[in-house]
Parts: structure tokens; C-alpha cells; sequence
């Protein structure tokens, strides 16, 4: 077996890529046993960055079960894989402890056992609607374990309603309400880190800002109707900006456990949305 | 051997072989075919590996990029100092704001310890923190940012301007106290955060005179700057009294001696200097 490994590797390839593989690949033939008991924990590995890729890890988890991982990072990968050292198997398997549902189990090559496209996408439309409801009912307490999934997806959307409903009114602003929404969500971000006990990542603080946008787009529809500039659209104006600070801060309450801070929380909250309440507005 | 999606990465489509006769089973029958020949679709199946490599090692090298770059951060912005100066809860800040503007009937303005560590803003009203000055920062802008619109020479680029020129104070008046601290050579506790936080407070003065001034015209503007510039100046003497004089002249007994004066007149030199400020960062904002 590895001398056939040999063999092709003189003779076929040539390009460093191929080599490293093959090379790395010598290592699978005396792995075979543990193939399927690595312990190559998806759950740790890939938290603080992208986040659609969460939804996938998070998404397979019962929904209400607290899953407090995301701080953890990237800091379990780089003592697993260490491109200089033979690959074992452990990369290119998931352990069989982390796929509880039965839709996520291993994937067979051929095209109909494929995931469905939202699914491999994360995009979990109940989820995408729990969140949604919660942002609507602001009086209603608010699930800590809500925000656990990283999901920009609902987000998104939202954005680009309120750019349309912008649009609709004349105004195309599409980049600034992209800007706002890059340097509300940082300097939260660094905020909420500094005053919380645990700290928060990144795709958890824009997806609550995002959700939280919802309102402002009723504000922004409204505007279309008749010009907010009155003092019929001040005081809705005010309303709409209360009512978006005030869920926001809610959800990150709940989800951080900070006491006593909701007002210190939703203060910011309220100036990025009175940013947007601007642009709408004026 | 087949190489399911789960690893946690999102792989691209082509790393699920479409149609690839594989038997799924056995990974040793993988590297056969390979060995054996079939450049054709067994392409495919060789760049899987290779892409799987790529990504593992771009995500090490992120996440090392990452681990060096938090390292390097708090080297030059300690994060759990600061930490300490945002602890705060809104009752602190609440009563703070109050005694920022009326700091008339306020009695006891030590900063009390515990084991020889300062307690957190949470529970001593005389600690100084951060979130005030950032906050009163920010609102500072956006109101300087609302009346200029209102006087309708808003552009985007004003913001930018104000923002830059009322950081280049705050950074020229914390500088100028260092440096008169280290030529007084006064033995004292306060760190360049503190300063920073004490020069920070007088936002909270020139938010209320500027939001004044917007809805009572220029008279409402001069009115409550001129309280709260004299409010500030209480507030800052009687909080740097106790760190920069010595002991005995902070009880309030007259201690004779030119050290004591001098650093008498320092401490009254910063106070004074927080209404010049307040009035040069906001009179340019009411017409």
C-alpha cells in the first residue's frame, strides 16, 4: 500500500499541493481503526468567525439548550492541526457524538442525500420567526438561549428592507445604512465586551442589532406615507427608537446576564438607532 | 472513504462528489483509484484533500493571526484595566450625572478601597469610570452633529471634524496635566485612565448647555453652561483635591509651605481649565 503511494508519487505528481496531500495521506492506511473515533470536536472549532458557518454547529442543537461555546474561539484548532505533521484522520471526520438529528448524520456522495439548501445554508426560518417575535413583543422576557445561533441571515434581510423602503422614498442609501450598521456593531461590540463578565463575539452582537432593526423599518414605511418631520413623526420617531433600544437591550441582557445595566445597554443602542432614525428622517 | 460536509468549515459544493462511484466504505479503495489512473473526474476527488488542506491551514493561520494580534492588543491597551472602569450599573451612573451637575451637597468624595485595590464605580460613587466620558463622547457628536443640521450646515464630513478636533483636545489637556503632574513631582495614584475619565466629564456640561441652547435659543445656552461650568469646577477641585494635595491640606487646614501651594494651584489650573474647554468645544454650535 504505501509503497504503491511511492510509486504514483514519483510518477504522477509534481505540484507541492499534491505532495503535502500524499504525504499527509500516508498517514491514513495506518489510521483506518480510528477513522470514526477521533475526537475532533466540531462544536470548539470554528466559533468566532464566520457566521454562517455557526448556524450549522448550533443548529443541530434542541432548541432552549444553553450552548455558551461561541467565546471559545479559535483557540482548539491550531493544537489539532498543524499542517506540518501528517494528517491524521481527524479533519476530515466528524465525531458521531456531534450529530444528534438524524438529517445531519454522514452524507453520502450521491445527489439525493444531499442536505436541503437552507439547511446546509443555516437558515432556519422557525428560528429566523422566534426572533422576530421576540423583537416585536418587547414587554415579553426574552429567552437568554435565543442568541446562541450566529444567524445573519434574518439580519441581512432586514437590511436591505430598510434599504428599500429608503428607496421608496427616494433615497438611496444602501451604503450608509451598511456603514452605520459596520460601526454600530464594533463599537458594541468592544463595549459589550468590556462591560460584560463573559464576553460576547462578534456575530452574536450584529445579529441582535440586526433583528432589532425590524422596527425601524415600520418607521421607514411610514415615511413613505407622509413626511416625518412633523411633530406626528417626532414623537413616532421617538417611539420607534425607544422600542428598538429597548428589545435590543432586552435580548443582550438576557443572553449575557448582566444586572442592573439594561438602561446602560440600550443608551448606545439608542444612538445607533437614532443614526438610522436620521437617515430616515432627513 | 468519502468525506462528509460536517467538519464545522463550509466546504465548497464541489468537496460532495457528485456521481463519483465511490463505495463508501473503504478508504483504501479511494487511494487505489487515484493511484491507478483516471485523471478525468477523479480530479475531483484529488483537489477535495488539497482544499480540505488549504482550508484547515487558512484557518490556523487566522486563528494564529488572531491569538497575536489579542496579545499584542493588550500590550498596548490593557483590557482588564479597563475592564475595571466600565463596571458600572445604572444607579452609579445615575447618581453620577446628578452629581455632576449639582455637586453642592455631596459630602464624602474619597475613593474607598478594599485590601488595597480601589473598589469598583459599582459601589463607590467617587470612583471614576469610563462609560460616562464615552458615552457623553459620542452624544456630544451626534448633538453637535443635530445643531448644525438644524442651522442646516450639516455634511457627513462635519461629524468627521468635530469628532477629530474634540479627540485633540481631550488628548492635548490629558497631556498637559501629565506633564504638570511629573513637574510638580506629585506622588499620586492617578493613572492616564483616570485622567482621561475626569476630563471626559465635562461632556456631560457641554451636552446639556449645546441641547439648551437648541431649544431656548442662545440666552438658554449661556444660561446653563455658565451652572454647569461651575459645577464642573466644584466637581473636579473637590475629586482631585484629595489625590493631589497631601493629606493634611485636603482636610482643609491650612498647611503652609510652597509645595502645598503649589499644587494648590495646580489643582485649581485643571478645573479652571475644563469651562475654557467647554465653552471653546460648543459656542461655535449655537447661533
Amino acid at each position: 500500500m504505501t509503497r504503491k503511494f511511492c510509486c504514483y508519487f514519483l510518477t504522477r505528481s509534481s505540484s507541492p499541493g499534491r505532495l503535502t496531500v500524499l504525504l499527509a495521506m500516508s498517514g491514513f492506511d495506518k489510521l483506518d481503526a480510528d477513522f470514526y473515533q477521533s475526537s475532533f470536536s466540531v462544536d470548539d472549532q470554528n466559533q468566532g468567525g464566520g457566521g454562517y458557518s455557526n448556524t450549522d454547529v448550533q443548529y443541530s442543537n434542541p432548541y432552549g439548550q444553553y450552548d455558551y461555546s461561541q467565546p471559545m474561539g479559535y483557540s482548539a484548532a491550531p493544537g489539532i492541526m498543524q499542517p506540518q505533521q501528517p494528517y491524521t484522520g481527524q479533519i476530515f471526520q466528524p465525531t458521531p457524538a456531534f450529530t444528534p438529528a438524524s438529517t445531519q448524520s454522514m452524507y453520502s456522495s450521491s445527489f439525493e442525500d444531499e442536505p436541503p439548501l437552507l439547511e446546509e445554508l443555516g437558515i432556519n426560518f422557525d428560528h429566523i420567526w422566534q426572533k422576530t417575535l421576540t423583537v416585536l413583543h418587547p414587554l415579553k422576557a426574552a429567552d437568554g438561549s435565543i442568541m446562541n445561533e450566529t444567524d445573519l441571515a434574518g439580519p441581512m434581510v432586514f437590511c436591505l428592507a430598510f434599504g428599500a423602503t429608503l428607496l421608496f422614498t427616494g433615497k438611496i442609501q444602501f451604503g450608509y445604512v451598511y456603514g452605520i450598521s459596520a460601526i454600530g456593531c464594533l463599537g458594541m461590540y468592544c463595549l459589550l465586551n468590556l462591560m460584560s463578565m463573559t464576553g460576547v463575539s462578534f456575530g452574536c452582537v450584529a445579529s441582535v442589532l440586526g433583528y432589532c432593526l425590524l422596527p425601524m423599518i415600520i418607521l421607514s414605511s411610514f415615511g413613505v406615507l407622509f413626511s416625518l418631520q412633523g411633530m406626528l413623526g417626532i414623537i413616532l420617531t421617538a417611539a420607534i427608537i425607544g422600542w428598538c433600544s429597548f428589545s435590543a437591550s432586552k435580548i443582550i441582557i438576557s443572553a449575557l446576564a448582566m444586572d442592573g445595566q439594561q438602561l446602560l445597554v440600550a443608551y448606545p443602542c439608542a444612538l445607533l438607532y437614532g443614526v438610522f432614525a436620521l437617515i430616515s428622517v432627513f | 472513504m468519502e468525506y462528509p460536509v460536517q467538519s464545522g468549515f463550509r466546504q465548497q459544493p464541489e468537496v460532495r462528489m457528485r456521481g463519483a462511484p465511490v463505495d463508501p466504505g473503504d478508504p483504501r479503495l479511494l487511494f487505489d483509484d487515484t493511484s491507478a489512473g483516471g485523471i478525468g473526474h477523479r480530479q475531483a476527488l484529488l483537489s477535495d484533500p488539497v482544499s480540505n488542506l488549504a482550508m484547515v491551514y487558512g484557518s490556523s493561520l487566522a486563528s494564529h493571526g488572531r491569538e497575536m494580534m489579542d496579545q499584542n492588543l493588550d500590550r498596548f491597551i490593557p483590557i482588564s484595566k479597563l475592564k475595571y472602569y466600565f463596571a458600572v450599573d445604572t444607579v452609579y451612573v445615575g447618581k453620577k450625572l446628578g452629581l455632576l451637575v449639582f455637586p453642592y451637597m455631596h459630602d464624602n468624595w474619597e475613593v474607598s478601597y478594599q485590601q488595597d485595590t480601589p473598589v469598583a464605580p459599582r459601589f463607590d460613587i467617587n470612583a471614576p469610570d469610563l462609560y460616562i466620558p464615552v458615552m457623553g463622547f459620542i452624544t456630544y457628536i451626534l448633538v453637535a452633529g443635530l445643531a448644525l443640521g438644524t442651522q442646516n450646515r450639516f455634511s457627513p464630513e462635519i461629524l468627521g471634524i468635530q469628532a477629530s478636533s474634540a479627540l485633540v483636545w481631550l488628548i492635548i489637556e490629558v497631556l498637559a496635566v501629565l506633564l504638570s503632574l511629573y513637574l510638580v513631582t506629585v506622588n499620586t495614584d492617578l493613572t492616564t485612565i483616570d485622567l482621561v475619565a475626569f476630563s471626559g466629564y465635562k461632556y456631560v456640561g457641554m451636552i446639556v448647555g449645546v441641547i439648551a441652547g437648541l431649544l431656548f435659543g442662545r440666552m438658554g445656552y449661556h444660561l446653563s453652561l455658565l451652572w454647569c461650568c461651575v459645577s464642573i469646577f466644584v466637581f473636579t477641585i473637590r475629586t482631585l483635591r484629595l489625590k493631589i494635595l497631601s493629606e493634611a491640606a485636603a482636610e482643609g487646614r491650612l498647611v503652609r509651605g510652597a509645595k502645598n501651594q503649589l499644587r494648590m494651584y495646580l489643582t485649581m489650573a485643571i478645573a479652571a481649565a475644563q469651562p475654557v474647554f467647554m465653552y471653546w468645544l460648543t459656542f461655535h454650535l449655537v447661533r
